[in-house]
């Protein structure tokens, strides 16, 4: 009888308002990555008291040497961290949900290698020739990604379709050859040899506004696209086959998703280096925290993944300071005993 | 000329072939709304191949078929979506969706991307789960039901499309008695409403005979029979069809034959 006095206005029949769960949802992880930034700046080589901090952000001034660590060095790598983190676990949601394969992540179409051969080259020829090519790595780091995206869609394509297991497998091919080529480039390496393997690992210390702004715009951009095509991919979940059924262009979102992801991986990998780990495990960790819907996972994805980075490239760069440890080593460290223990909670629990 | 002699789907000379190789050849067919049509035959027979060409999931080389007096060539996808919907024989979900997430998913068709969903799609979602029984299983993940909750969920999923025509493929094909009379009813049931026409593709003779109106008898892509349950399951096309003797008697309450080993 209870269920006859229940008011019927907010009656949602047993469903919530997504809408206003995504807003509370990104409105908490911006807060958190507000609190979680400034936190982060207190550390380094030199430790800044917060009240310092505060007043630095307030008065910007140029003439102050902590002005200038604060404004030159640490705010741009802060943000390097959070749209890298953005990036990587919002394009690894995205694969893991047009691939349908929960081990994908941002680097198995390929990209990685064809970065990191580029890279490699870079630092390569700067031994070899005497030519100063740090400042134009990236660039060289972008033409071998954007190779090695044409190469696996090249390959993988069949006359207008591009069917996801060559897509996948045409990755991995590329990745191995890639990567082939980087072992033998390392192994007739001799000085230079310290720089790729840091390069490899991942480095948010070259971190500038200048690069912040090239990142910038295809981060967000991209991440809003990606968070955009949510419905469908929610719909690829089903299956290939029940998503056509639903309306959804299976093709063109595959190739939508497909090219997107890489391109804006493509841009960050160019400037930090092969940051591993995180485009793998944050969204399983948005998933096990708010369910796999693509429409609140992928923010929360892209949020959980700057927090995340932002944590890592701070322990990264003061734990043992002035030495810095190599991003990707921490994010491995620090990332896999949290998700085994959220893996642990589930499994007891058994929801999510 | 009266509603109900208009074919909801036409097929018309229609062959498909997959690889060089003739799936489906010289198909004609129309199918008068309000029935329940059961396609059989051996395997490999093009039964699955058949549902696909009439939802526009394959295109057919030849011919030319007709949903509603439309070529289905000039339907979009969206649009189709709307008017067939498909429950699949088996099919794995990635990550663990609530029930009620995956029901809801039927609305994607009908649901503006930048408005997102309103109320009605919730409502229909729920009166889908409603029919099919699976409300009680509303709020927990699909990897923790069994295969036969699993069944009506994506039974539930499919009436949360809205559909004028439903497609099964094998739907009872590993589920236990109690299930498949469940199952049949609330197909049953789902024909009195919105839904014109249930196409489902059967392994099982006996169940395709206690289902359907009309079944259709597919044999190395051709169709032998046409007709009733009565008209097409007897000894001498089965053995023709399926190359084996078969014994065939009478359902003891109703008049549908029904195959013995």
């Amino acid at each position: 009888m209870k269920s006859l006095i229940k008011p019927e206005k907010n009656n949602l029949y047993g469903y919530s308002n997504w809408r206003y769960k995504a807003i509370f949802i990104i409105t908490i992880g911006f807060l958190a990555i507000l609190i979680i930034g400034f936190a982060a700046l207190n550390f380094g080589t030199i430790a800044i008291q917060p009240q310092k901090i505060l007043s630095i952000i307030w008065q910007h001034r140029t003439d102050d040497s902590l002005d200038l660590i604060i404004w030159e060095l640490r705010i741009p790598r802060l943000i390097m961290a959070m749209l890298t983190g953005m990036a990587l676990a919002s394009v690894g949601g995205g694969f893991q949900g047009i691939l349908r394969n929960p081990l994908a992540d941002p680097y198995i179409l390929g990209v990685s290698a064809g970065a990191a051969l580029g890279a490699c080259s870079a630092i390569a020829l700067q031994y070899i020739t005497g030519l100063y090519l740090v400042h134009i790595l990236p660039i060289f780091a972008l033409i071998g990604a954007l190779i090695s995206i044409s190469l696996v869609y090249l390959l993988s394509r069949k006359k207008s379709h591009l069917p996801m297991a060559d897509l996948l497998l045409a990755g991995v091919a590329v990745n191995f050859f890639f990567s082939a080529i980087i072992t033998l480039l390392l192994a007739i390496s001799r000085r230079e040899i310290h720089s790729m393997v840091f390069w490899l690992m991942g480095d948010l210390s070259a971190a500038s506004w200048q690069k912040v702004s090239f990142i910038f715009l295809p981060v967000f951009l991209g991440t809003l696209l990606l968070i955009s095509s949510s419905l469908e991919l929610n719909a690829m979940a089903l299956g290939e086959e029940e998503a056509l059924h639903l309306g959804v262009q299976t093709e063109k979102l595959r190739l939508r998703i497909f090219f997107i992801g890489s391109v804006m991986i493509a841009i960050v990998v160019s400037f930090t280096g092969l940051i591993g780990f995180v485009g793998l495990v944050i969204p399983h960790i948005a998933r096990l925290l708010v369910g796999p819907d693509h429409r609140i996972m992928l923010p929360v994805s892209a949020l959980a993944g700057s927090i995340f980075l932002i944590i890592c490239d701070t322990i990264a760069r003061s734990i043992i300071a002035p030495t810095e440890i190599p991003i990707g080593a921490i994010t491995a460290l620090v990332g896999a005993p949290i998700f085994i223990h959220l893996l642990k909670r589930r499994n007891e629990t058994d929801e999510y | 000329m009266n509603i109900e002699h208009t074919p909801i789907i036409s097929l018309k000379n229609v062959s498909f072939s997959y690889n060089q190789q003739l799936v489906l050849q010289e198909i004609n067919l129309s199918l008068s709304p309000g029935k329940f049509i059961g396609i059989i035959g051996p395997n490999g027979s093009g039964k699955t191949t058949m549902l696909k060409l009439i939802s526009g999931i394959l295109t057919p080389q030849k011919g030319k078929i007709q949903i509603f007096n439309q070529d289905i060539r000039t339907i979009p996808r969206k649009k189709m979506a709307k008017i067939i919907s498909m429950v699949p024989q088996e099919s794995y979900i990635t990550y663990n969706y609530k029930v009620k997430e995956v029901v809801f998913m039927g609305r994607i068709p009908y649901i503006n991307q930048w408005k997102g969903e309103t109320i009605l799609d919730y409502q229909i979602s729920r009166n889908a789960m409603e029919k099919t029984d699976s409300l009680r299983h509303a709020e927990k993940g699909i990897h923790q039901i069994s295969g036969g909750e699993m069944q009506r969920v994506y039974i539930a999923r499919a009436l949360a499309q809205s559909p004028r025509i439903l497609m099964l493929d094998e739907f009872a094909s590993h589920l236990d008695l109690s299930y498949k009379y469940e199952i049949i009813n609330i197909l049953q049931e789902v024909l009195k409403g919105e839904v014109k026409c249930i196409i489902s593709v059967f392994h099982d003779l006996n169940l395709a005979s206690y289902c359907s109106d009309q079944l259709i008898l597919l044999n190395q892509g051709k169709i032998e029979k046409i007709g009733t349950p009565q008209e097409v399951i007897n000894n001498h096309t089965l053995k023709k069809v399926y190359r084996t003797k078969t014994n065939i008697i009478q359902h003891p309450e109703l008049s549908i034959p029904q195959v013995i080993m």
